[in-house]
């Protein structure tokens, strides 16, 4: 099966926000509790021997998503073609209601917007910009060229990379799809 | 909702942003049934996207609830946000009526405007209302670049007039073959995101080359770049890097050789260096005392600067923006021109080069006619800024309070601003206030009301410049575009009753009688000029690939000695010991010896925010639940005032206060704290302010070559509860 992926390279992100806003732009998702992509920043040390690194952190489309196994009425799919996760909105119980897709995901990657009514909506490794030949815009947008996407192998193949990363733990049973180049925190190595 | 099967039709719009960090980025823009629906960035040569978060969430800017959209008339007092719909004909009947009858009351030096000067563009900005009021019988211009005037006078005494010379200012190029970067005050992820130098530096790293970060702060650049972040007291960057001269001239670690072809005073200022002058040897030990730096830190930064050839000194603006903020770019001019790391410019074409002044009339402005220059004129700044009719950009406050009584050139009556945010930009808010307060008339050309604009008489509409064509010159500052110009097309009409700011002057043209001002549409004045540039284009460009950047290309430079000069003439001939002949250090009022430091012990530095372009786009939802305005304070002294993470606190001295939430860090210095500035002024009735606005805290008194002082101010911090 293919499987479409994220490699990132954390030593190249400056925590600059452009794929942040690039995706609320192009998808449209207004501001507010909904990030189909955020950046988390990790500080560590004392004053002045400091470890900081930022991590952009978004759904990882697992091999065993467990937001698919999760939703009661199939609402979240895997897409066969390219193992990206999905939403179907008009489906979704929301999070008020069901929510069981937030629990089961060890990465919060399912967002909501704030209301009673808020239906589930992440990332989709935008396949509308796929269908047009185009990478995921947060990969177009980062300035530092730190994102890449594509099928897994391929990536695996032509960046290498690592399943873990400062701000990052691999979840065995979940096995998301994405590869880093690692951080080194020194004081940690 | 994603579309999964897009069968739009979109038009694309090829512009380029237009904001005031300078970026220039490419904007695609797509366009649908005359709607905006969403921005893409546009890769450049070398496959990197120039668009930074501001201009992804642009489209919330030119769609804002918040836009202005109507000319507005105060009904209320001044800053109570009070206004009333007003007609176009109103609006501009009543400002050209107030021009005239102060003109002919106090003359035209009693008229002020300001545009400021970062949004890179023609036809829409200063050269526009320049040559409308010139051409009105002139007016009273401030002097002064409020980014980086201290870098301009010690460029101007150190390399002379019109030079190709440069020190800091480094291209992302250089930076890629550097094997040690010092980053000086400089934080090119937050403030060039324009530009392509943060992934020169990234793939410099990655290369191989040690980065060294020296700043008050640990910053993202910091963060993502440096192997070592070496903290200092702001103000005091002079003294480190003398003490870096010391060593160097004390180990003979100086390019000799350079230094006795291209440089003029340095056995000048190696004696005052020494301390042969004032008997004060600028030891590492001396630095240690003053910028907290260690002196075994200083001695090996200044070793491994002057031995690695491809070292470069990464100097910025910000800590010129302070009190002798001018003697710490000189001092770094001396430090690059001893290692012989001075560097001759790319060949920069100008706007002049390619014919592209739009056709305005440029009469002389008749308030400057016959004016002597300033005492501190810098020659390289041209006879109109040097003019002593014009006043410090930070000191039109002050002016307007005091007028010729205070040995100003003039009393101020009516004030214009545009493509500015003054009141919340410059130091001292309070004082602005007051200075306002005391105008007769005051026009603010706007998208938003500002702090500025709630202060206005009347507020014009101004549309952004997705809603307008114009042009804009090669540029090399923080931008990539170095060559030729670029064309912003227009994408959209302007919203609700907006214009131009060509618009604008071109109907306050007609109130005001005046003939000759160009009435042709933005459209039509752009592709005549493309139509002149297309044609001296070639020839130039011919040219330019024939100069090499090598400094033996360089003529005789235009200062007194033709030589870089290590003791100024020019700055020798001002005569004032706050300017002295060779770069020094001079400890800066609010400094912690100051007595005032027992009432205000923490030194605030004010920086610049991703979020925002100065004080632009801090209002866009997209953007303001990325970062909180908060002052960062570092973990010691906040536990000595018993302050935790976001507790709200009041931050204050004798100027005004601030209320915001604490980050408590141990990314800043202690006895340092930073508010990012930019912040909209948001006061309480007591004059208290919510929004963060750094400049109720700063002063605006000037550094004495002219620098705002934005980085020189004393505060203290108090915990006011969640």
């Amino acid at each position: 099966m293919m499987q479409y992926g994220m490699y990132i390279d954390q030593n190249r992100c400056t925590g600059c926000f452009a794929c942040v806003v690039a995706c609320k732009d192009w998808h449209d998702v207004p501001a507010g509790p909904a990030n189909w992509i955020s950046i988390k920043t990790t500080e560590k040390g004392r004053y002045p021997n400091l470890f900081v690194a930022f991590l952009p952190t978004t759904c990882y489309h697992c091999i065993t998503p467990a937001c698919v196994l999760a939703c009661p009425v199939e609402a979240v799919t895997k897409r066969a073609e390219d193992g990206i996760v999905t939403v179907d909105q008009d489906a979704c119980l929301g999070k008020t209601d069901c929510g069981q897709c937030l629990e089961a995901c060890s990465y919060d990657a399912p967002q909501f917007e704030a209301g009673e009514d808020a239906k589930m909506q992440k990332c989709d490794l935008c396949i509308d910009r796929w269908a047009e030949g185009k990478k995921p815009v947060c990969v177009m947008a980062c300035p530092m060229q730190a994102l890449d996407a594509g099928p897994l192998d391929e990536l695996k193949e032509k960046r290498g990379g690592a399943r873990e990363t400062e701000g990052f733990t691999y979840d065995e049973t979940l096995a998301p799809s994405i590869l880093y180049k690692p951080k080194k925190n020194p004081y940690n190595p | 909702m994603t579309e999964k099967h897009p069968d739009y039709k979109d038009k694309i719009v090829h512009t380029v942003c237009n904001s005031h960090c300078g970026g220039t980025c490419d904007f695609k823009v797509h366009v649908r049934e005359g709607k905006i629906i969403r921005i893409e960035s546009v890769p450049e040569e070398n496959g990197r996207p120039s668009m930074c978060l501001r201009g992804h969430a642009y489209r919330q800017r030119v769609y804002s609830p918040d836009r202005l959209l109507h000319p507005q008339k105060r009904t209320g007092p001044r800053g109570s946000g009070e206004f009333t719909r007003i007609s176009w004909d109103e609006a501009l009947d009543t400002i050209a009526d107030e021009m005239k009858r102060i003109k002919t009351v106090y003359g035209n030096a009693s008229l002020l405007h300001f545009c400021s000067m970062c949004d890179p563009h023609l036809l829409h900005h200063v050269l526009a209302f320049h040559s409308l009021l010139c051409s009105f019988g002139g007016y009273t211009a401030p002097w002064g670049y409020i980014s980086c005037e201290a870098y301009a006078f010690a460029k101007g005494v150190t390399f002379g007039k019109s030079s190709k010379l440069r020190y800091s200012g480094h291209t992302p190029e250089e930076y890629l073959e550097s094997r040690l970067i010092i980053m000086w005050g400089w934080n090119p992820a937050t403030t060039e995101m324009g530009s392509n130098m943060s992934l020169s530096l990234a793939r410099a790293r990655e290369k191989g080359a040690r980065i060294i970060a020296v700043d008050p702060r640990h910053t993202d650049s910091a963060a993502a770049f440096s192997d070592e972040w070496i903290p200092i007291k702001p103000g005091t960057d002079a003294a480190v890097m003398l003490a870096m001269v010391y060593v160097i001239i004390k180990e003979n670690l100086q390019d000799q050789h350079f230094i006795d072809r291209y440089t003029a005073g340095f056995d000048k200022f190696k004696d005052y260096v020494l301390g042969l002058e004032d008997g004060v040897a600028k030891t590492p030990q001396w630095a240690e005392a003053i910028g907290g730096v260690q002196a075994a830190t200083i001695a090996d930064l200044a070793r491994d600067y002057a031995c690695e050839k491809s070292a470069i000194l990464g100097s910025s603006f910000g800590p010129g923006r302070s009190a002798f903020g001018e003697e710490y770019h000189r001092v770094a001019a001396a430090l690059e021109a001893i290692t012989g790391k001075v560097k001759r410019e790319q060949y920069a074409p100008t706007v002049k080069d390619f014919g592209l002044l739009p056709p305005f009339p440029f009469p002389p402005n008749k308030v400057e006619e016959g004016a002597p220059p300033r005492w501190n004129a810098v020659p390289s700044r041209g006879p109109s800024v040097n003019s002593s009719a014009r006043v410090n950009v930070s000191s039109l406050t002050d002016a307007i309070l005091k007028g010729k009584a205070g040995g100003y050139p003039a009393d101020y009556k009516f004030m214009w601003l545009s493509n500015n945010n003054y009141l919340n930009q410059l130091g001292n808010i309070n004082k602005a206030i007051e200075a306002f307060n005391k105008l007769e008339f005051i026009l603010v050309t706007e998208q938003f009301m500002t702090a500025t604009a709630r202060f206005a008489d009347i507020v014009l509409p101004v549309c952004t410049f997705l809603e307008r064509w114009d042009i804009m010159p090669a540029m090399d500052v923080f931008s990539t575009k170095r060559s030729d110009f670029t064309i912003l097309n227009k994408a959209i009409e302007p919203l609700g009753e907006s214009k131009s700011q060509l618009e604008i002057c071109q109907a306050l043209a007609l109130k005001l009688g005046i003939a000759g001002y160009p009435d042709q549409t933005d459209e039509e004045l752009v592709r005549q000029m493309v139509a002149i540039a297309s044609e001296t284009k070639k020839s130039k460009s011919e040219e330019a690939s024939k100069k090499e950047a090598s400094i033996s290309q360089e003529p005789q430079l235009r200062t007194p000695s033709g030589k870089i000069e290590l003791s100024s003439g020019i700055a020798e001939k001002m005569n004032h010991p706050q300017i002295p002949a060779v770069p020094k250090y001079i400890e800066t009022w609010e400094s912690l010896n100051d007595p005032l430091a027992d009432k205000y012990p923490l030194q605030l530095i004010t920086p610049h925010f991703k979020r925002r372009a100065h004080s632009q786009f801090d209002n866009l939802p997209w953007l303001r639940e990325l970062q909180v305005q908060a002052i960062s304070i570092n973990s010691r002294d906040a536990e000595a005032r018993g302050i935790q993470a976001d507790d709200m606190v009041r931050v204050f001295n004798d100027r005004g206060e601030v209320r915001i939430p604490a980050r408590v860090t141990e990314r800043i210095m202690p006895g340092v704290v930073a508010v990012p500035q930019g912040g909209w002024y948001s006061p309480d009735e007591n004059g208290i302010d919510y929004g963060g606005s750094a400049n109720v805290l700063t002063s605006n008194v000037i550094s004495p070559g002219g620098s705002f002082v934005s980085n020189t101010a004393l505060v203290q911090i108090e915990k006011v509860g969640k």
